[in-house]
């Protein structure tokens, strides 16, 4: 029985050497099973991103819709989007907001975000999260209450005109739009400033330190200068999230005549009579074309910026620096973005889901009713939306994070040929705008075989398909950096010891990511949970979700259902993340 | 047990080779050493053993199996070769205890449990941690993690042990008396084992024969003797223990008797050696410190060559003294048992303890401002 005690050559013990034989795994046709996994995901992601895009590019110079018989290839599309259509002033307006919003965004973010990382600051940690809460908020429900508090007969409004006689400020137009876009935004552009700030190596401060400089002159000459690669690149997705928002542009712009892209397509996709979709077609490509070039040079940025960054093994701990005097004028602005921008909004729409008359003028305690939450629970299909929210929400959580770490497993933990293709496709949906993707999928469903075409278009499985879409890249994003810290060692030790990738994944990895894995459905659930735009083209009455039917009340004057809608819909992502924290805490202590 | 044969082993990572054709074959139950500083290609060339990189050419075959070979077209992933390997960081896997970490290459392998519960217990006992099975990898100090997962490469009998820097996240103190243990162990084991390294010391004292290694070429594969005494390349005496490197043209050839004269301050000397060379030839004369002794000025000695050199700093390091001198515009390391030696002096030595090369070496330029002085 000795095998190791002895130093005898286990070939002369031929009783051991026949269960020692190195593992065999069956290859039908010499495809392992590792392949045939790897070759489905990148077939599965090819599919996915290539479905709503291949057909909006072919429609765009079809004359007829894809789905009627005849046509022709032209380029009148194009034509007829350049000469008349009023292209011209929606790129003017769309420019005009987008930078907009993307300045506001970075004067909101910055500094907020080097007064919380890098500052002593009282509370400071309760501020670092409280700067992320407008994240949760979907910009739609954040427009809401905006025109519900700020608006021409908001209640903040009001109470000032009374006050002062007058309203310095103007929601419907276009800086209107962007300081709601921007609140809005803000936190991403503060996630990767902070992130940022709190990898850059804190010695750098120390040297500057020791030089004599004090706190200002490290704050200038120091840290504001190393934030300058997040600053880049976090302004382009600002800017190209700004031109593919609907919500707002939606809100604020359609009843005074500003048309951006998303809802010059929406009100020629959805309200005209007869939808000319060559020029839909036509302009949805162009609009592609400028949010995927925005998003190739932010990864192209991205990757540069890498190098800048000195990541120490040796842990240096920051020491925040006194700001003095000033740090109460910090606290001052951070207090105040977090309270107008999204608390009292919020606060305005629980207010008016719970009066008959929401105004300053009257006291909102006389009016107190419950009329708003019957006027919804009256009708199956109001309860029917939000019911389908969560089933798409929670369907698509699960799967979209499966597929996420399915596709993170293909890019960085095998040596598949087309590992980087697996990535990029992941990444891309990034850049295609929701609106786009909705459409996009009305007309691959339309094209789609085995009578998917009849089967799929208004069905929850639809919504699933393209939310999923739109939530891919934050999935992926949010698992692959924590399967990064986990040591490729580990799974070469399991494969030299005999593990095939299949095998190692469910011995080794699984238990290691899923903490990580939890964290990506949990954000993929609020993604989903608030995404809308790409359901505005994919909706029937049997499959409304919460954002689009809150559209439909909102358009027909009825606010204060919207505003019960928008506070069930506040109320579950909020119980979900407070669910989901608890549990992975939980996860944490075992 | 096999041996193993690696022929024109290659790698390129588009345009950058970082291994040029190299082969060697390791016999069974060698210890052998693949030794060379960062970036050399000896972590590819154990990667590409293992299966965890595939080479762009060659082949490498382990008794009658072929693990590569790139004209017919043959790949056996990691999994089917029947290795054992430690790594650098040890990767035991967090999630599981030592036992837990043990039986998973003996569950893949289908073995009853009883049986695995022997072996476990077994692999263990001979890195003398039968009683920790139960703790989690975490639990326990660096060398035991390093012995863990040495027992857990060697519990299902592999056919080849690679080890890739295992000793090398020990403290300097450790990693000593980690080594004689190693070495015990595999001469018990006679497991034919590859080790990775670019510590010379560890290379030294632990192989049958080291490979040398640098920017992907095996610049010598020998037993330590050989490696450190006769050096095939300058590189190989830069890397194996201290050198410093004269440039200096030939003078007069007799038999393996050459007069050369040194560029860096005109002396002549005389070198003993089997290289070939012509009058005339620019070569380098090669000499380690410890083969140098500094005697005071005017002292006679007879039978070595005499260089009049001036100190410019003198430490002490312990069982020794280091002395920098300067040979013209060149510095010098010499080591000595004299203290205090200051002013001029005289470095001799002996004509066969000279190196010496047809080649004449290439410094980086870090390297050449650290050598070059003032004169």
């Amino acid at each position: 029985m000795a095998t190791l005690t002895s130093p005898v050559a286990p070939e002369q013990r031929p009783e051991d050497e026949r269960d020692f034989r190195p593992p065999r795994y069956r290859r039908p046709f010499g495809i392992g099973r590792d392949t045939a996994v790897q070759y489905a995901v990148i077939a599965l992601l090819a599919i996915w991103v290539l479905a709503p895009v291949v057909p909006t590019l072919i429609q765009s110079i079809r004359s007829e819709p894809l789905y009627e018989d005849g046509g022709a290839f032209t380029l009148d599309g194009y034509r007829h989007l350049f000469t008349d259509a009023g292209f011209g002033r929606v790129i003017w307006n769309t420019a005009l907001f987008a930078t907009l919003t993307t300045l506001l965004t970075l004067l909101i973010a910055i500094p907020m975000a080097v007064v919380v990382v890098r500052t002593k600051l009282p509370g400071g940690r309760f501020f670092a999260l409280a700067m992320q809460w407008p994240f949760f908020i979907s910009s739609l429900i954040l427009g809401f209450g905006w025109i519900i508090m700020y608006g021409p007969a908001g209640f903040v409004s009001t109470e000032f005109r009374n006050v002062f006689g007058g309203v310095p400020w103007n929601l419907y137009s276009i800086p209107g739009m962007a300081i709601t876009e921007a609140v809005a935004l803000a936190p991403i552009a503060y996630v990767f400033c902070a992130n940022a700030l709190r990898q850059s190596d804190a010695s750098l401060e120390a040297a500057a330190q020791v030089c004599g400089a004090g706190p200002f002159r490290i704050l200038t000459q120091v840290i504001v200068p190393m934030l300058r690669p997040p600053m880049v690149y976090s302004s382009i997705l600002i800017f190209s999230m700004s031109i593919e928002t609907l919500s707002v542009p939606l809100l604020y712009g359609q009843p005074v005549g500003i048309d951006v892209f998303s809802t010059f397509l929406f009100t020629n996709g959805l309200q005209s009579v007869h939808p000319n979709y060559s020029v839909l077609g036509a302009a949805s490509v162009i609009i592609l074309c400028v949010t995927i070039s925005l998003v190739a040079v932010q990864a192209k940025l991205l990757k540069d910026a890498a190098r800048f960054v000195s990541v120490r093994g040796k842990a240096t701990r920051p020491r925040p620096l006194d700001l003095g005097w000033l740090k109460w004028v910090s606290i001052a602005a951070i207090t105040f973005y977090v309270v107008f921008g999204a608390l009292i909004p919020i606060l305005g729409l629980v207010a008016r889901s719970f009066t008959r008359i929401f105004t300053p003028l009257r006291n909102p305690l006389d009016f107190v009713t419950t009329d708003n939450y019957s006027t919804i629970t009256r009708y199956d299909t109001y309860v029917q939306s939000i019911w389908n929210s969560l089933i798409v929400a929670g369907i698509g959580a699960v799967v979209v994070s499966v597929i996420a770490l399915l596709a993170v497993m293909v890019a960085r933990r095998s040596n598949f040929r087309f590992g980087r293709s697996v990535e990029y496709l992941a990444l891309i949906p990034q850049a295609v705008p929701g609106i786009i993707i909705g459409i996009g999928f009305f007309w691959a469903f339309a094209y789609a075989p085995f009578g998917l075409a009849s089967a799929l278009p208004g069905t929850l499985t639809a919504l699933v398909i393209a939310f999923g879409l739109r939530a891919l890249p934050s999935a992926f994003g949010s698992v692959a950096p924590s399967m990064m810290q986990i040591g490729a060692e580990l799974d070469n030790a399991a494969r030299v010891a005999g593990a095939d990738w299949v095998m190692t994944f469910f011995r080794i990895l699984r238990t290691l990511i899923t903490p990580a894995f939890i964290g990506a459905v949990v954000l993929v659930f609020v993604i989903m949970l608030k995404e809308y735009s790409p359901a505005v083209f994919l909706s029937s009455a049997d499959n409304n979700i919460l954002g689009t039917t809150m559209l439909e009340l909102w358009a027909q004057g009825t606010t204060g259902a919207v505003a019960a809608l928008a506070t069930i819909q506040i109320a579950i992502t909020a119980a979900f993340v407070a669910i989901a924290s608890l549990l992975t805490r939980g996860k944490h202590h075992a | 047990m096999p041996e193993l044969t690696v022929r024109n082993l290659r790698k390129q990572f588009g345009d950058n080779t970082v291994l040029h054709d190299n082969s060697f074959t390791i016999k069974d139950g060698e210890f052998f050493t693949l030794l060379g500083p960062s970036g050399c290609g000896k972590s590819t060339t154990l990667n590409c053993i293992a299966g965890l990189e595939q080479p762009t050419g060659g082949s490498i075959t382990v008794g009658g199996t072929t693990f590569v070979d790139t004209e017919r077209k043959i790949f056996l992933q990691p999994e089917e070769r029947n290795l054992g390997m430690v790594f650098q960081s040890y990767a035991l896997w967090p999630h599981m205890t030592i036992e837990k970490n043990l039986a998973m290459p003996l569950k893949i392998r289908k073995i009853p449990r009883d049986k695995q519960r022997t072996l476990i217990h077994e692999a263990l006992e001979k890195v003398g941690l039968a009683d920790l099975s139960g703790r989690y990898p975490h639990q326990l100090s660096g060398g035991q993690q390093q012995r863990v997962a040495l027992a857990r490469a060697l519990v299902y009998s592999p056919t080849v042990l690679l080890l890739d820097e295992p000793l090398s996240n020990l403290d300097a103190k450790l990693r000593e008396q980690a080594r004689a243990w190693l070495k015990r162990l595999q001469e018990d084991l006679g497991i034919t084992t590859i080790y990775v390294t670019h510590d010379q010391d560890e290379a030294l004292a632990l192989s049958d024969r080291i490979a040398v290694m640098a920017g992907g070429h095996m610049l010598q594969v020998d037993d330590p003797h050989s490696i450190y005494e006769r050096p095939a390349a300058p590189e190989v005496a830069a890397f194996v223990g201290r050198c410093n490197f004269f440039e200096g043209a030939v003078l007069e050839t007799v038999d393996e008797r050459h007069t050369i004269r040194l560029g860096c301050n005109d002396g002549v000397v005389e070198v003993h050696s089997s290289t070939q060379v012509a009058v005339g030839d620019t070569v380098t004369v090669a000499l380690r410190p410890e083969r140098l002794e500094v005697v005071p000025a005017g002292e006679e000695v007879a039978g070595m060559n005499r260089l009049d050199t001036e100190v410019l700093t003198s430490s002490y390091v312990g069982s020794h003294y280091d002395y920098d001198v300067r040979l013209g515009s060149q510095v010098v390391q010499v080591e000595s048992s004299t203290p205090g030696l200051t002013g001029q002096v005289q470095v001799v030595f002996k004509p066969a303890n000279a190196l010496l090369y047809a080649q004449t070496v290439e410094l980086s330029e870090d390297e050449r401002e650290l050598i070059t002085v003032d004169s």
